[in-house]
């Protein structure tokens, strides 16, 4: 299917009434598990995870008059999966008597009881020490260390430069490492 | 990639050990895709900016005057050199068929040198043997 999938092409039919449910259909498939990890990489829990995401699509398929191909359909994708997220775990902080500025310490807490993950102690730790990072830094760790994805493709998504990128990565890493070396 | 890691997170590796349930992706493809909203789509030609549509003719006219300008530099220095050596044969009094005419004008040539030029010039057309009187 991945073979087959044509992003100009499928630009072009999101445009046309009679073609776009059909192309949005494809564009599900195509970008509907790189979507997934990111979003599960960011709330954690699988049911929360998928929620997200449909939420994500729903959200893409009633603005894709706003789509206007400018972009790559993943950069603006990933701006509503981001934002879409983020409201998410703000409200999961609402509902827990929690600030906004408090870190997503909280959803690493219910990971040991997730049915949908079977990482050891160092795992656990690990989204631990990624949950207390400040929001940009955790975003940035995660599209680079598990995504793989380029820095200027993050720039596009996140609107930052690539130097301030690679210093928040940087960071983070140092700060990952100090959290393991604080709670060995 | 390597290089910005530590060895912390190498030996960590990346399986966050996140799981999905079997066929999660195709069951939920199909439910959202079902699910969709009916939109009204404003149908829009993305037509082609007019930067877009004029960038290869202003790319081509580009490499045109580049070449031009590169021809005229080129023109004018092999003429600077041909002038150069013209206007050194005429201060040496060397006639020939490029310079005669400038050598009389400047009167750089003697009466003498026109003639023996003028006479090199019969030798070598012999079919112009005719002279004015």
């Amino acid at each position: 299917m991945r073979n087959s999938y044509d992003e100009a092409l499928i630009t072009e039919q999101l445009h046309h009434q009679d073609t776009a449910r059909e192309a949005f259909g494809k564009v599900i498939q195509h970008y509907s598990s790189q979507l997934y990890w990111h979003i599960r990489r960011m709330v954690l829990d699988h049911d929360d995870a998928a929620d997200v995401l449909q939420n994500t699509f729903i959200k893409a398929w009633t603005s894709i008059d706003n789509f206007r191909g400018d972009a790559k359909l993943s950069t603006w994708l990933y701006k509503i999966a981001i934002n879409e997220s983020i409201t998410f775990i703000n409200k999961k902080k609402a509902q827990n008597n929690l600030s906004l500025d408090d870190d997503d310490s909280f959803l690493a807490e219910r990971l040991e009881s997730d049915e949908w993950f079977d990482g050891d102690a160092a795992q656990i730790k690990l989204q631990r020490a990624i949950a207390t990072l400040p929001e940009k830094q955790r975003l940035v760790f995660r599209m680079r260390y598990y995504d793989e994805m380029k820095y200027e493709d993050m720039s596009e998504i996140l609107g930052t430069s690539v130097g301030a990128l690679k210093a928040s990565y940087h960071h983070a890493v140092k700060k990952i490492e100090a959290f393991f070396a604080e709670h060995d | 990639m390597k290089k910005e890691e530590s060895q912390l997170l190498n030996d960590l590796g990346k399986d966050a050990g996140f799981k999905v349930p079997d066929g999660f992706f195709e069951d939920f493809n199909a439910r959202v895709a079902q699910s969709l909203p009916d939109v009204t789509i404003t149908e829009v030609n993305v037509a082609p900016s007019l930067w877009v549509r004029v960038r290869p003719y202003l790319y081509m006219a580009a490499t045109f005057a580049g070449i031009w300008g590169m021809m005229q530099v080129f023109n004018q220095f092999n003429g600077s050199a041909d002038h150069a050596q013209r206007i050194s044969e005429i201060a040496a009094g060397i006639p020939n068929d490029n310079n005669a005419d400038e050598l009389i004008m400047s009167g750089v040539a003697s009466d003498y040198d026109i003639l023996t030029y003028e006479d090199s010039v019969m030798a070598d057309e012999p079919q112009q043997t005719q002279r004015l009187p």
